[in-house]
């Protein structure tokens, strides 16, 4: 299976530098999502990287199915710690384990 | 309180047996809420961690690319990133913990060598190839985080049920049983009594 990179050209191109070849460049919110859900349905893919930033801005149930799925697993990668996974802890549990 | 229940005996001996049945399993799932808890807490603390170098190595990856196209031009990265022979492979496959089906991630080619790569060994610059380096890093640190946060999303999701699960029957479905079974038996005691007050009655006439 492949690793796939979503997002601008400048996000991606460091990817494709380190070889990987399943690159989606995509400036605008709408196209990125589009291209999410299809790759939600790809058996080639097994992971999607994807700006944190840009995927805090998906909608709501995207979000919620690219965070269920296993394959491929969707990670969101950025310079800002993500809260997304310590709220859910906290939420879980009752306690704020994150230290 | 559910009060319609028959006062007889075989009731009772069924509810006594129910009882027990759920609060062997009420045993059996705190053990599955204490087993996940346990298995949540060692991935949590080597998630923190991942994550945080997963954010450091892709700093140092962004600058080294920003480095490598303002020195060497933004098209000659470009053309080397798209002369790449070999690419990196992932396998995802599933694993159980407890019931809980979490991907175990496998890569091969992660990260590529100076060998490796499409442009060359004198063809490319050590700019590039430095930049290629950081991202090859952050590919490896990228697919380990990955396999890290959607177990730990799966782990919490079946944390909160068990725990659900465990409360309710903690709190609502045993002492309603325990209920029901103390009423039963109070209602035999009582009629028992009327019984043998009724014998006596009789026999005085």
């Amino acid at each position: 299976m492949e690793i796939a990179v979503v997002g601008t050209s400048e996000f991606t191109l460091g990817f494709q530098l380190a070889g990987i070849s399943h690159v989606h460049n995509a400036s605008s919110d709408e196209e990125i999502s589009g291209i999410l859900r299809e790759l939600l349905n790809d058996k080639e893919v097994g992971i999607v990287v994807v700006d944190s930033e840009i995927l805090a801005r998906m909608p709501e149930r995207l979000r919620m199915r690219l965070s269920d799925s296993i394959s491929p697993t969707v990670l969101g990668i950025g310079t800002e710690e993500d809260t997304s996974l310590r709220e859910n802890i906290r939420k879980a549990i009752g306690v704020d384990l994150w230290k | 309180m559910a009060l319609d229940i028959q006062p007889t005996r075989s009731e009772l001996i069924n509810l006594k047996r129910r009882i027990k049945q759920t609060q062997n399993g009420y045993k059996l799932l705190k053990m599955k809420r204490d087993g996940l808890f346990h298995e949540f807490r060692i991935l949590l603390s080597k998630m923190v961690e991942a994550k945080r170098g997963l954010i450091d190595s892709y700093r140092l990856a962004k600058n080294q690319i920003a480095l490598a196209a303002a020195i060497e031009g933004g098209l000659s990265v470009q053309s080397a990133a798209l002369g790449n022979p070999v690419h990196p492979e992932v396998e995802v496959t599933r694993r159980n913990i407890m019931g809980v089906v979490v991907p175990e991630v496998k890569g091969t080619n992660l990260s590529l060598s100076l060998e490796q790569r499409g442009t060359g060994l004198i063809g490319g610059s050590a700019y590039i190839d430095e930049a290629a380096d950081g991202y090859g890093e952050l590919i490896v640190k990228i697919v380990k985080a990955a396999e890290m946060e959607s177990t730990l999303k799966r782990l919490l999701v079946e944390i909160e049920a068990t725990k659900r699960r465990v409360n309710a029957l903690e709190f609502k479905v045993i002492p309603e049983m325990e209920e029901a079974r103390d009423f039963i038996q109070l209602r035999l005691e009582e009629m028992e009594r009327e019984e043998t007050f009724r014998l006596k009655r009789f026999k005085n006439k």
